[in-house]
């Protein structure tokens, strides 16, 4: 069924008025006595009506930064961790090596004092010798200069393998260390690409709806 | 109770600078928004907004007192939205990165999230349908819907007469009745309208 006023556009804007709250009383006289008795504009008023409770529905989103310029938002917050974490690892291994090295120059140093302390000895025990009127005579001075020599030869053998003893273990000790610290750091680096992951899926997820959805439609 | 945006574009032109950042934070979501809706990207939204208060800042001396600052404002909004809708026709976008851009896919996997989607394809389809409106219709039915401006105001902003206002907002609106519809979308088509 048509309405015998259709092309009318003072109706249409009487219409208007009406549906958008600005109509004055005459006008919505006019319009309440039009569509009283032509069930088309009842009809058109309802349909009207229920394009703008639809047109409701698009809201804007929620502001949000602007764009990075290469199309992908790093999130401030996970560029200024995994620096962090980064900055932490690298930190903990430049430490760990520079223990290691003060270490090492520590024993060395340790190692030529009593070298230097020896051999003191060892000339003071010669001279003592050489002052002293000892009957025994060439024979017996030699055989004290190898023992000397045997206990000079003991001593620094021993004092290398425990130098490279302690030297190992630490080695290890500073591997171990390092292993942990990359470890922690790929376990940050992976939690945080974790996070960005989970959201990605998560999208892709309600991709999928959506492409289903539409399929349906 | 606050100065009235003509008084402070006048405190403006006597020189008071911080009048105009009153306008600015008092219409700037407003601009934007509706800017959003005609170009359908929350990037180029935000530059038309920086753009529409540089252009008003600097044509202050110009601005007649017997427009509304608002409806001057929107004028100059949508121009500029038209210029660049005029621009972009040589390299449109697709429909996946619009989609994207509005951010409207991402929602949280929380409990109503059945829901949420339901109303995003309501709004997906509502968006659709304004954009693929007749430009006039589209900016008439975005002022009038979403900005919420009387006739009038549209009028002044688009500058053109009511009564044209009017009719473009008769056929925007029948038109979107049609289109959504045409997506499945059960509200718009409760009763059809008449045949005319």
């Amino acid at each position: 069924m048509q309405c015998e006023k259709v092309g009318d556009e003072a109706l249409q804007g009487d219409k208007l008025d009406v549906l958008y709250g600005e109509a004055d009383v005459a006008a919505r006289e006019r319009v309440r006595a039009h569509v009283e008795l032509c069930p088309a504009c009842q009809d058109e008023m309802t349909a009207l009506r229920g394009v703008r409770r639809d047109l409701a529905a698009w809201r804007l989103p929620p502001a949000r930064p602007a764009r990075a310029a290469r199309g992908f938002v790093v999130p401030h917050w996970l560029a200024a961790a995994a620096l962090f974490v980064l900055g932490f690892g690298a930190a903990l291994s430049a430490s760990g090596y520079v223990s290691l090295r003060r270490a090492v120059v520590e024993q060395q140093a340790r190692a030529d004092a009593l070298e230097a302390r020896q051999r003191e000895a060892q000339q003071a025990l010669q001279a003592a010798l050489g002052r002293g009127a000892a009957p025994a005579g060439g024979a017996f001075l030699a055989q004290v200069d190898a023992r000397i020599d045997e206990r000079l030869r003991a001593s620094q053998t021993q004092q290398s393998q425990s130098f490279e003893r302690q030297l190992a273990s630490w080695q290890e000790q500073a591997d171990v260390r390092r292993r942990s610290d990359m470890a922690q750091v790929a376990a940050s680096l992976s939690y945080l690409d974790g996070r960005h992951g989970q959201q990605l899926a998560r999208t892709n997820e309600l991709l999928g709806y959506f492409l289903q959805a539409s399929d349906k439609r | 109770m606050g100065r009235s945006d003509e008084e402070l574009v006048e405190a403006c032109r006597a020189g008071e600078g911080s009048a105009f950042d009153e306008l600015v934070a008092r219409w700037e979501d407003r601009i934007r928004g509706a800017s959003y809706r005609i170009l359908g990207s929350e990037d180029e939204a935000r530059d038309v907004a920086q753009e529409a208060f540089l252009k008003a800042y600097r044509g202050l001396a110009g601005f007649k007192r017997e427009a509304r600052f608002s409806s001057w404002l929107y004028q100059i909004a949508t121009n500029l939205c038209r210029d660049r809708l005029r621009r972009r026709r040589s390299r449109p976008q697709t429909s996946l990165e619009a989609i994207e851009e509005s951010g409207s896919l991402i929602v949280e996997t929380r409990p109503g999230v059945q829901e949420r989607l339901q109303e995003e394809d309501l709004a997906l389809a509502v968006r659709r349908a304004i954009e693929s409106l007749p430009q006039e219709q589209r900016e008439v039915v975005i002022l009038k819907e979403y900005q919420e401006l009387t006739f009038l105001e549209i009028a002044q902003a688009l500058d053109v007469p009511v009564s044209t206002v009017k009719t473009r907002l008769y056929r925007g609106l029948d038109q979107l009745r049609l289109r959504l519809e045409h997506q499945g979308v059960r509200g718009a088509a409760v009763v059809p309208l008449v045949a005319r």
